[in-house]
């Protein structure tokens, strides 16, 4: 909170926010980054000093350990925009393109890992306005003109790769003499109504493309033509009233479904917004531009979800486009598609500073307003979407912002949300100063962080095209658990993690008696979320296995193994990682220790969890550790440990310290009701001959037990009479059986039968 | 007590006598070992009104008959006197410090013709000493929860301070003896634990363990349901006896309200309590009195050092009971008090609400409670746990058994037969009114039925048995 | 229950009624709990020797001993000791170890001590040590009980653990038992009472009261002198003997037309003052005469046993000795005559005169017999029988049986197989005899009776039944089933149905 206010005193400039942007060219200062119409070109300002040193120091130093944010360690590094060298990016495939000189002296294309780098050439047609692979990197489409796209077929086997591959590591990618030349088939679009632009395209399969004019979107396949590698086409656009009607002829190439058209929408576009996971492209329209039409593509249809109006601050008199693309986003969190709208704070006095509102896009259904996150500030912002959390960066602050849309059970249809932390900026980082080229001399230097050079791409991308980076961003837990008191509210927050289990059990621990100790209640709490989970999981992965057993044919639709998450923290994690250390503890009182391992175990059975084996060991060796026998005692009467050999074996060891343990053991065996066996053993062992043997007849097992084992037990006790008394039986029982008094040879105790009756009767 | 028995004899009534308690007294030889000082020896002596030289012979008795089983057993002290008239017990729970209670034998009264007095007959056989054994042993136990040893009171403040402690303790206790309703369950003095599913026990566990934590001055808590206990932060022994005299004495005492058929009022919601039913057993009645003292009965339970005084402080809501045991050394405030009562108060209340729903659903499972043809009795020693079907729910002035006292005294007899070796034993007894009385003694556990099947036979009742056991007990190990 | 398990109320007057009246002759084939005395297996069919005799009816109240002293009149002269100096001991002088220490732990722990002292509290007798080392305790035992006389009240018993003393004072004797057994105060009671018993039929009750009424610290022991061996065998026989448990004397098995032919002839020698003649194998009956009308109680017939028992001075020709039947008479002497049948033989005649001079009548009476035996060849038949005088458990064919005593309540007769291996040794007889005493002290305990009483135990299992015609104690396996058990009872039930006319004598027969 001191932060904000610290902050609000920041100049209430118009809100800019870093656009998200297709691709990019940049001189080295920058002062905002702002879309330019159509091919998605940055035009560059120069900066207002000193706005970028929003950061004190001393704050800087106090939050040392606790930046939450930070950027991925090797970002993919790229030769930086330059008059000579201009940077695109595709969203689709996360690849970036450094284009030379139109391509002449080469294009550079590095991908998310470095073997997905491709580099090639291509003949100078004018300058390239946009450039992407189709998925797959099976055809290039180059955009030079507002009207033409051309397409290159690409061949991954093509020699030239593997001249890239060893050109990244011997020289620097300026050189491009060697580049293969790249013949490129040029798609001319001729349209009839002249002023038709096209504003972008999106590849929205590896051979399904989509071209957004300003009068409405195209929706084509191209297939690859095999009869040559590299062959000429000419399409010829004809839009019509009723729908566009295709005509192209291929002069060069027979085949004529090499490019067709697969649907087409009219619609006014003012701009688009792609989101490649889910393929659905939303469409700015109307004067105002504020109502979205959101299309989704398919398997070569497109599906025209409901479209929906963005409210906006404030009602432009007169009517003009005041919804611009940079403050809007689209993505998934969740697993929900959402369009995110950064609005600006309306200039009215008591402002409460901007705000974020979640559109949730469903696939069938209406789009509605669901989501609003409070900024508490103003200023330039940008959006990025890491771990499901809603980053928002604010530019003159140098920090960021965290949400979480599921912290707060949804109480309305609109839910409000203020910032799961305090504000903090991105950890800092350092680059090599050249850039992509890896200069070993040069000490790497701090690398500015929210500079204006930044754009930021969803969902977690940032790239300094100045600089020559994409870098990925992501989230540090660590530091989060000592900024959120609630450790409930932790707790929520942290289950919904990625890679959260580590993190998780350390606040376990800490909870546990650790420097932030909690008291019983949270400590309940913190398990019962733990366990939730863990529940959750074991029953879908139950009702998965059942399923599987039902056999395939029964519910094999949707019928996919649950994944299992990192929150889902089991019993055996909790015991290696938290409880067998908290329970070593000195400093810590027995009773805590105690409490701690009911109430976990209270926790299981609440979620109907079986508890293992080892947390029942635990509690026991805590009891006999401190002598509390006597409660072992309780607990054991109600069953709070429940039956197995192992227990039942660990309270027989305990005799000698405890000697009722002997009754519990054997109640727990017969209650267990397939340890008969164990039981004659324990009672054998206790010199009971006759209890075990009158046991073995109440089950009915007496005619098939060894009566050797019976006679030696008997001969130990020394007692005679006992002795006796078995041996009789046991011939009584051979009479029976066989109609003889006699022992079969091995069968009684090894010696003969007279002498063993003589020792009796002696 | 007298009963007129229903039997006529001869047209004229006979009185039947119950046994009643004669005398009770504590002394130590060695506090008057000279001639002439006897009176010494005498601590306490009931009735007080008995002339000195009578109390000063009877005590000489018991010291004589102690002397003289000595000469036969030297390790074991004699335990009774039986005489025709009465049973005389004796208990030294201290070195040299005699317990003894007189007991005069029931008696029937049977008046003669042409105005001869009447002739007594005692019935010299009805008395177990098990029993009155046990009664006396369980005279010290409370004597020494609520005031420690002899031993200690000698030293604070001398022989004055012990007399004046036994005055004050037994004059009250002794009213509270019922002798002619004492039977094999003063015996066993066990403790009836509640039938609980797991879940709720350990709902009850954090329940104690956060009050625990949340109030760190409370040392021990125990939890008990209907009269029955649940949980029990105190070592065994202690419990035992700790639970004889909520049972026996403090519950009965403020059972009124529930028996009259609703429970105590509900508190009305105060400065951000919420609504519940507790109320302290112990300690304030009312929590808003100005005038409310703040004072709760001290009891003493073993310690690894010999003793520790603790307050005790019993909170109650609905059927659900909780004692608080906190150190005697610190002073209890109001300000604690109203903690404890909004802290415990909504919990308990909840919780009580809770048990009886779980418990109604698990009758409700067991199925519906059919007079069966048998009764029983269960002890365990292991874990002092005591079932009784023959009981009704004990107060604090009678127990009422459902069966005839002469098969109570069977079961008492069969008692003393097990208690003889503690090898296991079963032993099945057909009475002479065809009753079946059946003994089970396997590991440290007793079982007692008696079965009113008239011509059944062993075999049978055999069968009776095991199919009780499958049904009440068929969650621990019974030797067949 | 018709007054089987009355407490002692049953008088004198009563003993003496002949069961003849209450005899059925339709025998049930196999006993059940409604069945009548007279008709269980080996009940007498045409009349019992002995009078209808229950353990607890021995403890007899005060009035009982008026009635008899009344009844005691015609025989006013005193014992002349010179009698007892007769008698040498040497069965007993070997076997008793007077000089003990009384205070050490040995004396201590004897399962079961037996004082008998006067009410002046002089010694009289002790089982182990000498009565000079014990003075002083038997002072505190007389102080213990004239002091809680002194409160018109009567002293019991005094109980430690795993020890008990109980007091029976018989005036003007007082009797202490100090036993570490598990007997109820009740069996120890009555082991005193035979004690008292025994003494009184050396003395006879008249004297005694004579004596003490004298001089009352008289020492007694003067008297007594000798005799203290028979006692002591009493006490071991009260040990070993299910008989004195039973109130019942066994019988030497023997074919009824042998039995018969030896009781008639026994029958024909008889002779004006003669009132009863046993004939004894060891101690187990052939058979027994008596004057009509004149019956013989049991612990009277016991009390005989255990005088020619004890003494081996009747081997060397005919013994000549004045004895009281205490349950007979308490005030007067009969007169036995006691001899073999052969110097070696077991076969023991006793013939009961009132008549101090009836020495020669009662030896030529024995001539006669003797001759009638031999001329009737049953003598042969007789001594065959002797070779074996008891049976093994085995007979009866059930093989987790391994003992038992049944006993026909209304010929005060028991049979009893002989002990099986197991209970050879002498201490585990012991052992199984304590196990009937318990048995038998809860079946008849004084107010809460029982019917049958089961017990399943470590060594052995137990059922005892008692109906109003028997009593029946088993012994099994620990290992037998509760069902053997049942099946047993009626399987040997009509095993002794069958075998009654050889194990008991079912006509007994009178002058």
């Amino acid at each position: 909170m001191v932060w904000k206010r610290v902050h609000m005193k920041v100049r209430q400039s118009a809100i800019r926010t870093f656009s998200s942007v297709c691709c990019y060219t940049s001189f080295t200062t920058v002062e905002t980054v702002s879309y330019c119409e159509g091919e998605g070109r940055l035009v560059v300002r120069f900066p207002v000093s000193g706005q970028t040193s929003g950061a004190e120091p001393a704050r800087c130093v106090r939050m040392a350990n606790e930046h939450y944010l930070e950027l991925k360690e090797n970002p993919v590094q790229f030769e930086h925009a330059s008059s000579v060298n201009n940077v695109f990016f595709d969203e689709a495939n996360k690849q970036v393109f450094a284009v030379r000189s139109g391509g002449a002296t080469g294009v550079v294309v590095k991908g998310p890992d470095d073997k997905s780098s491709v580099a090639f050439r291509m003949d100078d047609k004018g300058e390239v306005k946009c450039i992407k692979f189709s998925i797959g990197n099976k055809i290039l489409a180059v955009q030079r003109t507002s009207k033409s796209v051309d397409f290159i077929n690409f061949i991954p086997d093509y020699p030239h790769m593997e001249f890239t591959q060893e050109c990244k590591v011997r020289q620097p990618l300026g050189q491009t003499s060697p580049f293969p030349p790249v013949p490129s088939v040029t798609l001319c679009v001729a349209l009839q109504t002249k002023n038709a632009n096209v504003l972008g395209f999106c590849w929205t399969s590896w051979n399904e493309i989509v071209f957004i004019t300003d009068q409405g979107v195209e929706f084509y396949q191209v297939d690859r033509w095999r009869a040559r590698r590299f062959c000429r086409v000419k399409l010829l656009f004809r839009c019509g009233a009723a729908g566009n009607v295709l005509k192209c002829g291929f002069q060069v190439f027979p085949d004529k479904r090499s490019l067709k058209l697969q649907k087409s929408q009219n619609i006014n576009v003012n701009w688009y917004q792609y989101c490649p996971e889910t393929a659905v492209l939303l469409l700015s329209t109307t004067v105002q531009g504020n109502v979205l039409q959101p299309l989704a593509f398919r398997n070569g249809t497109i599906s025209k979800m409901s479209k929906f109006e963005i409210e906006l601050p404030v009602i432009p008199k007169p009517a003009k486009l005041s919804l611009s693309e940079r403050d809007v986003a689209i993505a998934t969190i969740y697993g929900q598609l959402y369009v995110m709208y950064l609005k600006h704070h309306s200039r009215t006095p008591n402002s409460p500073g901007a705000e974020v509102v979640l559109y949730h896009l469903p696939r069938e259904g209406p789009c509605k307003k669901s989501h609003v996150l409070k900024l508490n500030t103003t200023g330039k912002f940008a959006l990025n979407i890491v771990d499901n959390l809603v980053v928002v960066h604010h530019q003159s602050s140098q920090t960021s912002l965290i949400f979480d849309i599921k912290l707060k059970e949804p109480d309305c249809a609109v839910n409000t949300h203020q910032p799961v932390l305090p504000a903090r900026s991105i950890h800092p980082y350092r680059v090599s100063l050249s850039g992509p080229v890896v200069v070993p001399s040069q000490p790497p230097v701090p690398c500015q962080l929210y500079s204006s050079s930044w754009s930021v791409f969803q969902p977690d991308i940032i790239i300094s095209a100045s600089e020559g980076y994409l870098w990925y961003l992501q989230v540090k837990l660590a530091p989060m658990v000592h900024l959120l008191e609630d450790k409930g509210k932790l707790m929520d927050f942290l289950l919904r993690r990625r890679d959260c289990k580590l993190v998780i059990l350390s606040v376990c621990s800490q909870i546990l008696g650790g420097h932030e100790e909690a008291g019983l209640p949270v400590v309940a709490t913190v398990f019962d979320k733990l366990n939730q989970v863990y529940k959750d999981y074991l029953e879908a992965d139950q009702s998965y296995t059942a399923a599987m057993e039902s056999g395939p044919s029964r519910g094999s639709t949707a019928q996919k193994r649950p994944v299992r998450t990192q929150a889902v923290i089991d019993q055996s994690d909790m015991y290696t990682h938290v409880l067998s250390a908290f329970t070593e503890r000195r400093d810590v009182s027995h009773k805590f220790i105690i409490a701690v391992l009911m109430e976990y175990i209270r926790s299981l059975n609440q979620n109907q969890i079986t508890v293992q084996h080892y947390l029942y060991e635990l509690v026991i060796k805590t009891l006999v550790q401190h002598n509390l026998f006597y409660m072992l005692h309780q607990f054991l009467q109600y069953h709070v440990l429940s039956d197995s050999k192992p227990l039942a074996c660990l309270l027989l060891s305990l005799e000698s310290t405890y000697p009722p343990a002997h009754q519990l053991s054997l109640d727990m065996l017969k209650r267990l009701s397939t340890a008969n066996d164990e039981i004659v053993e324990v009672l054998l062992s206790k010199q009971q001959v006759l209890g075990a043997l009158r046991f073995i007849r109440s089950v009915g097992g007496h005619d098939n037990v060894s009566a050797r084992k019976f006679l030696d037990a008997a001969r130990q006790t020394g007692d005679q009479m006992l002795f006796y008394t078995v041996f009789r039986s046991f011939q009584q029982r051979n009479q029976r059986l066989r109609g003889n008094p006699a022992f079969n040879p091995g069968e009684h105790w090894g010696r003969p039968v007279g002498e063993g009756l003589a020792e009796v009767l002696s | 007590m007298l009963m007129i028995s229903p039997k006529m004899a001869s047209g004229v009534q006979e009185k039947q006598y119950t046994p009643c308690l004669l005398s009770f007294f504590i002394y130590n030889p060695t506090f008057g070992p000279r001639e002439g000082e006897e009176e010494k020896k005498i601590l306490f002596y009931h009735p007080s009104a008995v002339e000195k030289n009578e109390k000063i012979r009877n005590v000489g008795l018991c010291e004589a008959i102690v002397q003289f089983t000595r000469t036969f057993c030297p390790t074991k002290p004699a335990k009774s006197l039986h005489t025709q008239k009465n049973r005389q017990f004796f208990f030294e729970p201290e070195e040299n410090f005699w317990m003894v209670m007189v007991v005069r034998n029931p008696m029937i009264e049977k008046p003669n013709k042409d105005g001869k007095p009447p002739t007594i007959e005692y019935q010299e056989e009805e008395i177990l000493d098990t029993v009155y054994g046990a009664v006396v042993r369980q005279c010290y136990c409370m004597y020494k929860l609520f005031n420690s040893t002899f031993g200690r009171a000698m030293e604070a403040g001398g022989v004055e301070l012990l007399i004046q402690k036994l005055e004050k303790f037994f004059y009250r206790y002794l009213q509270t003896l019922h002798l002619q309703s004492c039977d094999l369950l003063d015996v066993f003095g066990g403790i009836s634990f509640f039938p609980l599913d797991k879940m709720t026990y350990l709902k009850i566990q954090s329940f104690v363990n956060q009050v625990e934590e949340r109030l760190s001055l409370i040392k021990y808590t125990a939890f008990l349901y209907n009269d029955q206990l649940i949980w029990s932060g105190l070592e065994q022994d202690d419990m035992r006896i700790l639970y004889k005299y909520l049972t026996t004495s403090l519950f009965p005492r403020h059972s009124e309200p529930e028996l009259a058929g609703r429970d105590s009022p509900l508190r009305p919601e105060v400065a951000g309590n919420l609504l519940h039913y507790g109320r302290f057993l112990t300690g304030p009645t009312n929590l808003k009195d100005p005038e409310a003292k703040f004072r709760f009965p001290k009891i003493f339970i073993s310690a690894v050092d010999g003793y520790e005084e603790l307050h005790l402080i019993v909170y109650k809501a609905m059927s659900a009971a909780a004692c608080f045991m906190i150190s005697a050394s610190v002073e209890l405030t109001r300000q604690f008090c109203e903690q404890l009562d909004s802290l415990v108060g909504p919990q308990l209340t909840l919780l009580a609400s809770d048990i009886c729903e779980q418990f109604t659903i698990n009758r409700r499972i067991s199925g519906p409670e059919k007079e069966p043809q048998f009764k029983f009795i269960y002890f365990n020693h292991m874990n002092l746990a005591e079932k009784s079907t023959i009981h009704m729910r004990k107060t604090a002035s009678v127990c009422l058994t459902s069966v005839h006292p002469d098969l109570m005294k069977i079961l008492g007899d069969i008692n003393c037969d097990f208690a003889r070796v503690d090898e296991d034993e079963e032993i099945i007894v057909k009475a002479m009114t065809d009753y079946w009385v059946v003994g089970k003694k396997s590991d440290q556990r007793e079982l007692y039925v008696i079965l009113n099947q008239k011509n059944a036979n062993l075999i049978e009742v055999n069968e009776e048995v095991k199919r009780l056991c499958a049904t009440q007990f068929n969650n621990i190990f019974f030797l067949d | 229950m018709d007054g089987e398990t009355a407490t002692g109320t049953e008088s004198w007057e009563d003993c003496m009624l002949a069961p003849v009246d209450r005899l059925r002759l339709e025998r049930a084939d196999s006993p059940t709990p409604g069945l009548v005395e007279g008709t269980e297996p080996g009940a007498g069919q045409r009349s019992a020797m002995f009078v209808q005799a229950q353990s607890f009816e021995d403890l007899t109240s005060e009035a009982e001993e008026e009635a008899q002293r009344s009844a005691a009149e015609e025989n006013p002269e005193g014992p002349d000791e010179g009698e007892y100096k007769v008698q040498n001991h040497d069965f007993s002088s070997d076997s008793r170890t007077k000089e003990e220490d009384v205070s050490s732990e040995a004396w201590r722990s004897h399962k079961k001590h037996v004082f008998v002292l006067s009410e002046a509290g002089k010694p009289i007798y002790t089982r182990y040590g000498t009565e000079e080392a014990l003075s002083s305790t038997m002072g505190v035992m007389m102080a213990l009980v004239s002091f809680v006389e002194a409160e018109k009240n009567i002293i019991r018993s005094i109980h430690a653990d795993g020890c008990k003393v109980v007091f029976l004072t018989k005036s003007p004797l007082v009797l202490v038992g100090v036993s570490r057994t598990s007997q109820s105060d009740k069996e120890l009671l009555r082991e005193l009472q035979y004690i008292y018993y025994q003494i009184v039929s050396l003395l006879t009750l008249t004297q005694l009261n004579h004596i003490f009424q004298n001089k009352q610290n008289y020492d007694l022991r003067r008297l007594l002198a000798g005799s203290e061996y028979l006692t002591d065998n009493l006490l071991h026989r009260l040990e070993r003997d299910p008989g004195l448990l039973l109130s019942a004397v066994t019988c030497l098995p023997l074919a009824s037309c042998s039995r018969d032919a030896v009781s008639s002839s026994l029958q024909a020698a008889k002779a004006k003052n003669l009132v009863f003649s046993i004939l004894l194998a060891g101690d187990r009956l052939v058979t027994l005469i008596r004057k009509k009308d004149q019956f013989l109680h049991h612990i009277d017939l016991h009390l005989v046993l255990n005088l020619v028992g004890s003494s081996s001075s009747f081997r060397e020709g005919e013994g000549w000795t004045p004895i009281c039947l205490p349950k007979f008479n308490t005030s007067g002497f009969f007169h036995a005559h006691i001899s073999y049948l052969e110097p070696a033989s077991e076969l023991c005649l006793i013939l009961v005169s009132t008549d101090r001079e009836d020495f020669f009548n009662m030896s030529d009476c024995k001539q006669r017999f003797l001759e009638r035996l031999s001329k009737r060849c049953a003598y042969q038949s007789l001594k065959e029988a002797l070779k074996c005088p008891t049976y093994p458990v085995s007979q009866v064919g059930i093989p987790d049986l391994r003992h038992f005593l049944y006993k026909s309540k209304s010929s005060g007769l028991y049979t009893s197989p002989e002990f099986p291996d197991v209970y050879r040794s002498g201490q585990e007889q012991e052992r199984l005899m304590g196990l009937y005493q318990d048995l038998h002290s809860c079946l008849h305990h004084p107010t809460r009776p029982l019917r049958s009483f089961y017990r399943c135990g470590e060594t052995e299992n137990l059922l005892a039944w008692v109906t109003s015609g028997f009593e029946l104690y088993l012994c099994f396996s620990p290992l037998a089933s509760k069902a053997s058990a049942v099946a047993a009872v009626n399987k040997l039930l009509k095993w002794i149905r069958k075998e009654e006319d050889r194990l008991f004598i079912l006509s007994p027969l009178t002058y």
